[in-house]
């Protein structure tokens, strides 16, 4: 929250050019609220056969929420063409960003999220520091040994003194058994 | 007698001294590193309490809390990067002190005048909290619902710089927290038919995805920033300098716990509060914003006394006071406690040892942060760009340490991803998470009244406690509004 509050505020009014960036926003959050609404909610909500009063219904809070989200859509709509937007210091900071740098953050993210189970947790962490410290283009030789000490340091740490479970790596398994 | 004895018995462990040394330790290293923040680090530690009793999970969590707190205000002071907005308000006259080559007696003006603080707020703590949870007895359904819908209201306060976002977000929060089984009639809300919904959407992928992940996205898709180096040099505070900033550190701490007490008002408003009472009262306010160590002292006493206070509805009511304390209420659940009048009837041993242990980590923070400001240079200088895929590798898993689960690792870097939006379109995420937490309650008790009154719905005003609560929340909203609309107004002018 406290960085968040802090940052927001700059970022709120960032984007400027052609489109009013709350304009778009409020829109996209209308069309899906009405999504929601619409389609959602009657299709993926089930509503009891003995339901003893619409307050108690299944469908009651997410429907209030998604009523609200819509209202608040419309007036955020509504506000981002009263109001037009400036460009702060912040939006010039995310200019430029190498496209390389970004791929490998996602590559990371897809390391964790696909073969977590079959690397294992040393396996995985290694592999996204290295590339999350390639990333950032950091060229020392013992940044990347850090890549090695500190996945396997956390594991081990989660494992036996904190008694947390992680994977060892189905992988690392079956090559064994070969 | 028993009791006391019993409570002693819970407390006095190693472990639980170890966690409270360690939790303050991480949240002024992490309040002291800029663009980490004790939320941070309050969400990143929750998978590590899982196999701890909870009175030491707890522990950890507060120390991390009143840590940060106190950690936030070394960036402050030294490179004019506030840890948290509450130290905003200590940089106005840290960092100019600082400039003039005060920094170390900047830095302990503001640890002593935390550490008072702290201590104040953790008395008014252990005198209200049982004494509230005495009156909450008396609570049924309604009077929660009430409560709950006052609770709702402190989204305004959270909401950053945009009240409408904020209130989309909360909706937002509110609709996620509804997936899985109803708990009335067992039907399938938005589940999808995916069997790793049915069970409501695990928290703390949530929590580390909304607030430790947006971190590592901005940072990857932000050009990198030069790494600033710092330094603490100059005199330090003498004993003399203290005793004359007692009166303005007194008045700091008892603002602090007055706003603290109420939920959602934060330690923000304190810590302004208290600089400017401090600068109306005092007979150097001429310099105030140019290097007064009073003003230091002032904005810290008012920030940290909101810490132990928030507490206060957290523990007595079930109602958390800020997103730190909405954090804490989920270890809480993990735990299979929950705050409220029922914990003191039930587990008052617990309370109390709950309370030996939040007054022993005020003592510890004089050590840890005596030590930070000591070694800060090395803990502010470790690169971010070494520092965040550690923290990518905390995240991933915590988050599949809840059910063991890769759904989980995947389900908190989707909101992550939805943080990171939140983050560039300008939408706070602490109402997110407030609507997450406490749109199950809103429903819960506004079913149970229903089913207790057969649907008459003039159960909702059947009495004193429950009109109370009409108006505190009718007075928060008129406030929220008004507060809207200045915003408003002042935006236009300028």
């Amino acid at each position: 929250m406290e960085k968040s509050e802090l940052q927001f505020g700059a970022a709120s009014e960032s984007h400027c050019g052609r489109c009013n960036p709350n304009s778009i926003l409020g829109g996209i959050f209308s069309v899906l609220a009405a999504g929601f609404l619409f389609y959602v909610v009657p299709t993926h909500i089930e509503i009891p056969a003995h339901m003893q009063h619409p307050l108690l219904s299944p469908r009651f809070l997410p429907q209030l929420a998604g009523w609200l989200v819509l209202a608040l859509s419309i007036l955020l709509m509504i506000d981002g063409l009263v109001k037009p937007p400036k460009r702060t210091e912040t939006d010039e900071f995310r200019r430029g960003v190498p496209i390389v740098r970004q791929l490998l953050m996602v590559a990371a993210g897809v390391v964790y999220v696909l073969f977590f189970e079959q690397l294992g947790a040393i396996g995985s962490g290694v592999l996204a520091c290295v590339l999350l410290f390639l990333a950032s283009g950091l060229r020392n030789l013992w940044v990347y040994a850090l890549a090695i000490v500190f996945p396997a340091v956390v594991t081990l740490l989660f494992i036996y003194v904190l008694n947390v479970p992680l994977p060892p790596g189905t992988l690392w398994e079956s090559l064994s058994l070969i | 007698m028993e009791n006391f004895s019993e409570v002693l018995t819970l407390f006095l462990s190693v472990d639980n001294f170890f966690a409270i040394a360690v939790g303050v330790l991480v949240g002024v290293v992490v309040g002291a590193i800029p663009g980490l923040t004790a939320t941070m680090a309050v969400a990143l530690a929750l998978p590590f309490t899982f196999s701890m009793e909870p009175v030491t999970a707890i522990l950890l969590l507060v120390g991390i809390y009143k840590g940060g707190m106190y950690g936030g205000s070394i960036t402050a002071i030294l490179i004019r990067t506030p840890g948290s907005p509450a130290s905003a308000c200590t940089l106005l006259d840290g960092y100019p002190m600082a400039q003039q080559g005060k920094a170390k007696k900047a830095l302990k003006t503001a640890l002593y005048s935390s550490v008072v603080a702290d201590m104040i707020s953790n008395i008014a703590l252990i005198f209200f909290a049982s004494y509230l949870a005495k009156i909450a007895l008396n609570f049924g359904p309604p009077e929660y619902f009430w409560l709950i819908c006052f609770s709702l209201t402190i989204i305004v306060s959270v909401s950053g710089s945009s009240v409408v976002k904020g209130l989309i977000a909360a909706g937002l929060g509110i609709i996620v927290s509804t997936i899985g089984l109803d708990a009335v009639y067992g039907t399938q809300r938005l589940t999808f038919d995916n069997y790793n919904l049915m069970d409501r959407v695990s928290f703390i992928p949530l929590l580390i995805g909304l607030f430790a992940i947006p971190e590592v996205i901005e940072f990857y898709t932000s050009r990198v920033a030069p790494h600033i180096r710092t330094a603490v040099s100059g005199a330090s505070l003498t004993w003399q300098e203290f005793k004359g900033l007692l009166k303005t550190i007194v008045r700091g701490s008892l603002i602090g716990v007055i706003i603290g007490a109420i939920p959602g008002t934060g330690a923000t408003s304190a810590a302004f509060i208290s600089y400017s009472e401090a600068k109306r009262t005092s007979s150097r306010k001429a310099n105030f914003g140019k290097g007064e160590i009073e003003g230091v002292a002032a904005a810290e006493s008012g920030n940290n006394g909101v810490a132990g206070a928030t507490l206060i509805p957290l523990l007595s009511l079930g109602i958390p006071g800020d997103v730190i304390t909405a954090i804490i209420l989920g270890a809480f659940m993990i735990h299979g406690l929950t705050p409220g009048p029922v914990l003191f009837q039930e587990n008052l041993t617990l309370v109390y040892a709950l309370f030996c242990g939040i007054m022993v980590s005020s003592f510890v923070l004089v050590f840890v942060g005596n030590a930070a400001i000591r070694y800060f240079s090395l803990i502010a200088d470790i690169p971010k760009t070494i520092l965040l895929p550690i923290v990518l590798m905390f995240c991933i898993y915590g988050a599949y340490a809840v059910n063991n689960s890769t759904f989980d690792i995947g389900l908190m870097l989707a909101f992550g991803v939805l943080g990171f939006v939140f983050n560039r379109t300008g939408i706070a995420a602490a109402p997110f998470l407030i609507g997450f937490i406490l749109g199950p309650m809103f429903e819960d008790n506004l079913r149970r009244t229903m089913l207790i009154s057969k649907g008459d719905l003039s159960i909702f005003f059947r009495g004193p406690i429950t009109w109370v609560f009409v108006l505190f929340t009718a007075a928060s909203l008129i406030f929220a509004i008004r507060r809207y609309w200045v915003a408003r107004k002042e935006d236009a002018l300028g």
